[in-house]
């Protein structure tokens, strides 16, 4: 391991990027390599960091994907569970990242390839009820909309959290995303060679997910369109 | 060709209503006669073997085609018709025609068989000759005086360095489109080898970052010295605005050359990194290509059994406010106001009977015609009532009296701004 720049845990916290670096990983925000100088500062002061953050009950977990995320483990700092609708568009997102059809452009991809993804595994409307699981009658049109809708809000928290990169915002018809490499926690379930659903029990006990029953979400639906116990 | 306004240019196009429309056989058709003229050394074409190669084209395209001389002809026309093909023999009707391919066709054919891409010994010799070019040039500036003289500098510059520096610019388009190829054919390789596609992918990669570098060093070293010899040049031209403005151009030229190198090559190193973390961290850490299934597995069934990740939600700090002395502010409310008005107490109003008795008080006090009782009743009524009373005195007048009707009855003012037609009355009631 290479040994830190820093001398002690006052030459970090006393540091220019410490401030915004805190902030970021406060806010829940993914700092990958594609961050440039804050990832590296992290990866610097990741031995002083860590215990810094365990103080808060907190873990500051660096990933070999190339990210760190700071994951609250108890009541000392706030935490908040992803939404029905940005999980779904994370899962598809870390799909479309492993494709190596996006490796021709970079990692960058259109927002209409999301939809069509999306689309595609779930049909229209199991997508329509899973992302508004309140409605129970709805026009094909307006849901269509509400889903769109529903899906830019997903892509706008998942980049303020650092999973992906929004570009061409202003030219709403066009957008394009750039994946990132955090889009690989919402694969972790499956990364291991063990039972997904073991896997899936570790995570819990984590505190890296929560299961349905566990979280403030309204209850989901499963895809034949009836409520979830 | 100078465009020298692309408005007027696009504008005409749009007039001639100009379009291309080729299919795969013009295009072979096309590319059959270039290259048989590039053979055999033929400027121009006998009807017959046109024929003769758009059959030729046809049996490798369409061999169930029928009737091929019939669509030869159709396909002559419509070339002809879009500019691909000239006659130039003028003989008309005389005898058959000599065609000969138009340099609109020779560069849609060179197009598709030019695989000129810039590499470092094509970029060294170009820019080599260029140098030599810019110095010869520069060595005629020196010496130029008069307006021929500056011809013989700007002239070289019109059309030999023109020519070198789009040769460059040519190859430069050649290798971004090799480099789109390279990037189609490393998603390709994944897509089909994965794991072992790891190691072509790599070599490619790398062979072409170290062009790319390679390229942009020659471009950035070269082109520095060519625009300091042009401003050289362009300093001597001095009043010449001809001489000036040509070099100008070419400066440009040479700039947006050196801008295409270090452009390329930070896009490239962007997407290296990318493929080389793609590489390392996705395929070389699952060689079975088996964590897209099972996480397109989960996926599915995510919706049956929901699991939401966690991420740390802090809100930002609270900036409390400073403290100051409590002020009792007055609750905001509508002022009070008495609403309920008492009422008043008024005289009755009966404007009806009291008309009928100021007539009759009017008429016991002599008036003889209808404008003396209009004016003593309207005289004792509000101002406001006057008008609609004057014709009910009428009426009133008239059921107590007996009236004197004349033939034409004259007006007579009654009371401001007010006439009647007069009635005269006797003295006995009705």
């Amino acid at each position: 391991m290479r040994e830190s720049t820093f001398r002690d845990l006052e030459a970090v916290v006393t540091h220019e990027h410490f401030a915004e670096v805190d902030l970021m990983l406060r806010r829940g925000r993914h700092i990958g390599r594609d961050d440039g100088i804050v990832y590296d500062y992290l990866t610097e002061a990741l031995p002083f960091l860590e215990p810094f953050y365990q103080a808060f009950r907190c873990e500051l977990v660096h990933r070999t994907d190339g990210y760190f995320y700071l994951l609250p483990m108890g009541d000392g700092l706030g935490r908040r569970l992803l939404s029905a609708g940005e999980m779904l568009v994370g899962q598809t997102l870390a799909l479309l990242y492993l494709d190596p059809a996006t490796l021709q452009h970079g990692g960058v991809i259109p927002r209409e390839s999301l939809l069509q993804r999306l689309s595609g595994f779930f049909g229209a409307e199991t997508l329509i009820r899973i992302l508004n699981p309140q409605k129970r009658k709805f026009d094909e049109r307006v849901a269509a909309e509400e889903v769109r809708q529903q899906v830019q809000k997903a892509l706008r928290r998942l980049a303020d959290l650092g999973f992906i990169e929004l570009l061409d915002q202003r030219k709403r018809s066009d957008d394009r995303l750039r994946l990132r490499s955090a889009l690989m926690r919402f694969a972790d379930p499956v990364r291991g060679l063990t039972d997904a659903s073991a896997a899936l029990e570790r995570l819990v006990q984590r505190g890296e997910v929560a299961l349905a029953a566990q979280s403030a979400e309204p209850p989901a639906v499963d895809p034949d369109g009836e409520e979830a116990s | 060709m100078n465009v020298t306004d692309p408005h007027r240019f696009i504008a005409s196009l749009s007039r001639d209503r100009v379009t291309l429309d080729l299919n795969t056989v013009d295009l072979c058709f096309l590319a059959g006669l270039y290259l048989r003229a590039d053979k055999a050394g033929l400027a121009s074409f006998d009807e017959e073997l046109l024929v003769d190669m758009f059959e030729q084209v046809c049996d490798v395209v369409e061999p169930s085609a029928e009737n091929p001389r019939l669509r030869a002809t159709k396909a002559i026309q419509r070339l002809r018709n879009q500019r691909m093909l000239a006659r130039v023999d003028g003989a008309q009707l005389m005898r058959a025609g000599e065609y000969a391919l138009t340099r609109l066709a020779a560069s849609v054919v060179e197009f598709y068989i030019a695989d000129d891409a810039l590499t470092r010994e094509s970029l060294t010799l170009l820019t080599a000759t260029l140098r030599v070019q810019f110095a010869e040039t520069l060595a005629l500036a020196k010496k130029a005086e008069t307006e021929d003289d500056w011809r013989a500098v700007t002239g070289p510059l019109r059309v030999t360095v023109a020519d070198l520096v789009s040769g460059i610019e040519r190859r430069q388009r050649g290798l971004d489109t090799q480099q789109e190829e390279i990037q189609a054919e490393i998603a390709r390789l994944l897509s089909t080898d994965w794991f072992h596609a790891v190691e072509r992918c790599q070599t490619l990669l790398d062979t072409t970052t170290s062009t790319l570098r390679e390229l942009n060093e020659v471009l950035l070293r070269d082109t520095l010295h060519f625009v300091a010899l042009l401003q050289e040049i362009q300093t001597l031209a001095g009043d010449d605005t001809d001489a000036e403005a040509t070099v100008q151009r070419v400066i440009e030229h040479v700039d947006r050359i050196a801008a295409w190198g270090s452009a390329r090559l930070h896009a490239w190193s962007d997407y290296y990194q990318y493929v080389h973390r793609y590489l390392r961290d996705v395929v070389r850490l699952d060689p079975d290509r088996a964590l897209s299934q099972r996480l397109r597995d989960q996926l599915v069934a995510w919706a049956g059994r929901p699991f939401y990740a966690a991420v740390a939600d802090e809100p930002s700090i609270v900036l409390l406010r400073p403290v100051e002395a409590r002020i009792e502010r007055p609750a905001v409310a509508r002022r009070r106001v008495e609403r309920e008005v008492a009422p008043e107490w008024v005289e009755p109003v009966d404007l009806q009977t009291d008309l009928e008795a100021l007539v009759d008080e009017a008429l016991e006090r002599g008036a003889t015609t209808l404008a003396e009782a209009t004016a003593y009743v309207l005289a004792r009524v509000p101002e406001q009532a006057r008008y609609k009373s004057a014709g009910r005195v009428a009426e009133l007048v008239a059921d107590r009296s007996i009236l004197a009707c004349e033939h034409e009855r004259p007006w007579r003012d009654v009371i401001d701004r007010l006439e009647v037609e007069d009635w005269q009355l006797d003295s006995e009631p009705s």
